[in-house]
Parts: structure tokens; C-alpha cells; sequence
């Protein structure tokens, strides 16, 4: 019922992104249909131009580009979203410790916020990445570990604000217990800018995924992932000028359709609430 | 503001201490470190290397006398020795170092000046057919991968009108004198605009909201009241205080252009330090790693507390606590 109030007064642009949010997802449910396609191997046809045969080209060993890039899809999308959750929940996890409890507790979370914030992501990414066993938990977990300080920071300043409000007093000196205000009273209200946050962080941890995965220290292969394909297409710049275009379009539609979203999210869970 | 100074000074100690913490921990995710013991053969370092590891940071000690005898170290500036050359960490840093700041220097100059005019008179007038155009492309640029944003100007600029080399920091025989000056250009073109839109996307949205907020004040309306030209409102009303946020995240910017160098300097062959940070994480070359990882979060917590004194120095609320 809240959703469906939610979903009526998003701006027409956060509509046509979920449309488009769902219509990627669809086409991962789908992308099982492609995987044979996405696999066959034929050199004859190797690195041929968009055709009608081949509507986005073939790539270096033969194999069609418009079934890669679908059935990648499902990788990229999912990645991106588990990761995005892992770091909203250590964020928010971190976050809401340092602002509820204050004192000392937010003195040294705040500093372990601020440590993060000064690391390059893409430094501390690349270490946990190259270092780790080569897996989709690897990748997983160093998205989460890396950028969940900004989400902290975020959910700090949220939880401070509403735990002096009036209903989080009244649980207090009802003796309700601190884990129950936190979960029962806090978190639902820190939820509408928390989901903002998390749209926010899927089409940031998709590009991380990307960008691991281009640099050669993503996903092992056989799983093939929008970033991956690209990291062919420095090899080939000179003969086949879509073996960059057309993952990068898939990974940039998408990443544009959560940024879109969160933004549409964003301006109906502020509307009406004073600065 | 002395006190305001000395508690921002105080906080940035345990930070400091913090981050040597982390940079220590990126050590034990090492293969033939304490944290990784069964990782997979291929990822493993040679005997030699493991060897040299254990040596040099004393890994079969209890880890408190390992971390203390590293940041002994460290605070000796003495960073050690490539794995790979076996020169010392500093010199390769000082090659790559003067790179890295062209290129950064370049995309920051370009980012803030073309942000800032953008930003003001998108926010000036809201709702604008300007503001609505600059705000669309803005917000594509956000969204815009950098490496696939670098492919597709190299395919355009250098494959198809050949109009810009593909990489490199120069030709191999570049010309002395106005020549090798623009050959130097051409080549810094292409990644400098990849490092640029990013930043340059960020911080004028920051400046639009900021402008756009403050235009409905009360002393913008008071400084039009006076008669004040309403460029004049803007620029020197609105704008002052749309720039406080800008300030506050300066530091911050830091960190996301040197993520961004790794890719760009990667993809146009660029031998700065993002290249070198790259080439150390696949050649498990530790030492360099270490240092990068710790200069530059230590050049980032300086950028942030000059970035918290300036923005006391222009606000008088932050230094009395009030806000921030």
C-alpha cells in the first residue's frame, strides 16, 4: 500500500527508469535462452561488423555480442545489487551505531568513516580483489568493504536527527530496549532516504563491478560480465569499434536507470519535509 | 578559531593512526602473509618474494611488534624496495608522481572552472530550459563509466578521424621546441577529458542545488530589495554560499581522481601513479602498494583539513560548532 503511494508520485523520469530497471531485469530471467549462443566459438566470423545475422557484431573468437552482452546481464545486475545491499548494511550498521549512541562510540566510528573516506575505493578495490581468491564472493565483498562509508555517513546523520524526535523519546521512556528502538522505531524512519541510498549504491557498485572486471581482477571466467567483455576491447580498437560500443551502452542504460530512479526516489521522500 | 584548528588537528591523529591500520591490513591479505594461507598456487608469490616478505616485515612476529616496526619505518619516510626493480619505493614514486599531477592538475583546473559558471547559472534559474539541458547532460556524464567513456574517444578521436593519438605521453620522435609542446597537448587531451567529466558533473550539480537553494533566500531577496542587479545577487549572494558544500568535499575529491587515474593512466598508457599502483597489484609488489595506498589517504586527510580550516574561516558557524 505505502509502495504503491510510493510508485504513484514518481516524477515521469524515476517512472520510465523502473520501467526500464524492470524491463533489465526481465531481460536476465530471459538470458538463460542466449547462454548456448553467447558460448558458440566460430572463427570464420570473427570480429564482424553489426549485421542482421549479428545486430551487435561478433567479438574476437567468433561468438555473437548481442547474446554476450544479454547474457551477461543477469551478472552485472545481481552483483551490483548484493553488493549495493552489503555495503547499505554495513553503512547503515556502522552509521546508526555512531549516531544513536554518541559519545565516545561515535567518536571512533566517525574516525573509521573518515579513514575510509581518504583511501581511493579503486585502490582498496583492486587490493582486496587481486588478492583474494578470484570468485563472485570475492567481488561481492570487496565492493561491501570498500564503499559502505558514505552510506555511514548518511545514516548517522539520519539517525541523529530522529532519535531526539518526540516517538523515539516516548519508546525510550517506555523502557523499550535500545536494539528494539533502533529496529522498530528508528530504522523504519531512516528507511525512505536509506532506500534513496541503496538505488544510489546499485548503479555504483555495477560500475565497480564493471571496472574490476575490466581491469582482469573481476569475475573469473567462464562468468562473463558486461566489464569483462569490454576488457577485450582495447585489443581490438582498430578493427571492431563495437566490441566497446554495445556492453558499454548495456552497462551505461543501466547504471543511468538506477542513478534515474534514485533521483526520482529522492525528490518524493523529500517533498514536503523542511531543510 | 585557534581552538577550532587544534580539535581538528587532535581528530586527525587517531584518523591517521587509522589509516596506517588499514594499509598494515592490506599487507595481511598478502599470499604467504598470516591472513591467506591456502590461496590458490597461481596467486601465490615466488619463494623468493615470500622469502623477502617475511624478511622485511618480520611476518613470523606477533603482529603488534610487526605493525611497530613497519610504521618505525614509515615514519623514518623510509618506504623500502620495489620487489620488481629492487630501486627504492620513493624514487619510483617521484617518476610517475610529476604524470600523475599533470594530468589531475589539468582535470581539476577544467572541472571547477567549467562546473562553477555551469552550476551558478543552471541554479540562477531553475526550471530553465538551460537549467533542464545542463542538468540531462550532467547527469548522463554522472552515469558515464570512464573506461567506456576512454574507448569510445579513442575509436572516434584516434581510430576513425585520427585526429589524436591512441596513447602515450608523446611520440617517439617528438619534435623539440612549439611542436613537441602540442604533441604533448594531443596526447594529454583524450585523458585529461576522461579524468574531467566526472568531477566536473559532480561538483556543478553541487553548485546548481546550491545556487538554486540560496537564490530563494532571504538575503538574496534583501540584496535585490537594495537594488542589487540580479547577476549581482547571484554571483555575489547566492553563489558564496552555494560554494561552502563545494569546500567541504574539496578534499574528497582527491581520492575519487586518483581512482579514476588508475583506469585512464591504464587505458592510455599513462605513467603516472594509478598506472604504477596497477602494475604493483598484479606484480604483488608490496612495498609500492603500501606506500601508494598510505600517501595517498594521508595526502587526502591533509586535503580534508585544510578543505574543514578554510570552510572555518569563511563560516563562522562551523568554528562555533553550530553546523557541521
Amino acid at each position: 500500500m505505502r509502495i504503491r503511494l510510493f510508485a504513484s508520485r514518481l516524477p515521469l523520469s524515476g517512472r520510465v527508469a523502473a520501467a526500464i530497471v524492470a524491463a533489465l531485469w526481465l531481460v536476465a530471467l530471459c538470458s538463460p535462452l542466449f547462454a548456448e549462443r553467447a558460448r558458440t566459438i566460430q572463427l570464420d566470423v570473427r570480429l564482424q561488423a553489426p549485421s542482421v545475422a549479428h545486430p551487435f557484431g561478433t567479438d574476437d573468437l567468433g561468438r555473437d555480442l548481442l547474446a554476450r552482452v544479454v547474457a551477461a546481464t543477469p551478472i552485472s545486475l545481481a552483483i551490483g545489487l548484493v553488493a549495493a545491499t552489503v555495503s547499505l548494511g554495513i553503512g547503515f550498521a556502522v552509521g546508526a551505531t555512531a549516531g544513536y549512541f554518541g559519545g565516545v562510540v561515535d567518536l571512533v566510528l566517525s574516525r573509521l568513516i573518515e579513514v575510509m573516506l581518504c583511501f581511493p575505493v579503486l585502490f582498496l578495490l583492486l587490493a582486496l580483489a587481486a588478492f583474494l581468491p578470484p570468485s563472485p564472493v570475492t567481488v561481492i565483498v570487496a565492493i561491501g568493504l570498500t564503499t559502505w562509508a558514505g552510506d555511514a555517513r548518511y545514516a548517522r546523520t539520519e539517525i541523529l536527527r530522529i532519535r531526539e524526535l518526540d516517538y523515539a523519546r516516548a519508546a525510550r521512556a517506555m523502557g523499550a530496549s535500545t536494539p528494539r528502538i533502533l529496529v522498530r522505531h528508528l530504522l523504519p524512519n531512516a528507511l525512505p532516504p536509506l532506500i534513496v541510498s541503496a538505488a544510489f549504491g546499485v548503479g555504483w557498485a555495477i560500475l565497480a563491478e564493471a571496472a574490476l572486471s575490466f581491469l582482469g581482477v573481476g569475475l573469473p571466467a567462464p562468468a562473463v560480465s558486461w566489464g569483462g567483455i569490454l576488457s577485450s576491447a582495447p585489443n581490438w580498437i582498430e578493427e571492431a569499434w563495437w566490441i566497446a560500443l554495445f556492453p558499454g551502452l548495456a552497462l551505461f542504460l543501466t547504471v543511468a536507470a538506477y542513478n534515474l530512479l534514485a533521483e526520482g526516489l529522492r525528490a518524493v521522500t523529500t517533498e514536503g519535509r523542511s531543510l | 578559531m585557534i581552538v577550532y584548528v587544534a580539535r581538528r588537528l587532535a581528530l586527525a591523529v587517531p584518523t591517521l593512526f587509522g589509516i596506517a591500520v588499514i594499509v598494515f591490513l592490506l599487507l595481511h591479505l598478502a599470499p604467504g602473509g598470516p591472513g591467506t594461507g591456502g590461496a590458490d598456487a597461481a596467486r601465490r608469490v615466488s619463494g623468493k618474494a615470500a622469502e623477502e616478505m617475511r624478511r622485511l616485515y618480520g611476518l613470523d612476529r606477533p603482529l603488534p611488534e610487526q605493525f611497530a616496526r613497519w610504521m618505525g619505518r614509515v615514519v623514518r619516510l623510509d618506504l623500502g624496495e620495489s620487489f620488481v626493480d629492487h630501486r627504492p619505493v620513493s624514487e619510483r614514486i617521484r617518476e610517475a608522481l610529476p604524470h600523475t599531477l599533470a594530468l589531475n592538475g589539468l582535470a581539476l583546473l577544467f572541472a571547477l572552472g567549467l562546473a562553477i559558471p555551469l552550476g551558478v547559472l543552471a541554479g540562477g534559474s531553475p526550471e530553465s530550459g538551460f537549467d533542464r539541458a545542463s542538468s540531462a547532460a550532467l547527469f548522463a556524464l554522472y552515469s558515464l563509466p570512464t573506461f567506456w567513456a576512454a574507448l569510445l574517444l579513442q575509436t572516434l578521436f584516434a581510430v576513425q578521424l585520427r585526429w589524436l593519438p591512441l596513447y602515450g605521453t608523446a611520440s617517439d620522435a617528438a619534435p623539440a621546441g612549439l611542436a613537441g609542446l602540442a604533441d604533448r597537448l594531443a596526447h594529454l587531451a583524450l585523458p585529461v577529458t576522461c579524468l574531467t567529466y566526472g568531477t566536473l558533473a559532480f561538483v556543478a550539480r553541487l553548485v546548481r542545488s546550491g545556487v538554486a537553494e540560496a537564490r530563494s533566500s532571504d538575503y538574496v531577496l534583501a540584496a535585490r530589495a537594495r537594488g542589487a542587479s540580479r547577476a549581482r545577487a547571484i554571483w555575489g549572494h547566492a553563489f558564496p554560499n552555494a560554494l561552502l558544500p563545494v569546500i567541504t568535499l574539496a578534499g574528497l575529491l582527491l581520492p575519487a581522481l586518483l581512482s579514476g587515474s588508475v583506469i585512464v593512466e591504464r587505458i592510455f598508457a599513462w605513467p603516472g601513479l594509478g598506472r604504477l599502483y596497477f602494475d604493483s597489484i598484479l606484480a604483488r609488489d608490496y612495498p609500492v602498494i603500501l606506500a601508494l595506498s598510505l600517501l595517498s589517504a594521508v595526502a587526502t586527510l591533509a586535503a580534508t583539513l585544510v578543505a574543514d580550516v578554510a570552510l572555518a574561516a569563511a563560516d563562522p558557524r562551523v568554528r562555533d560548532g553550530a553546523v557541521g
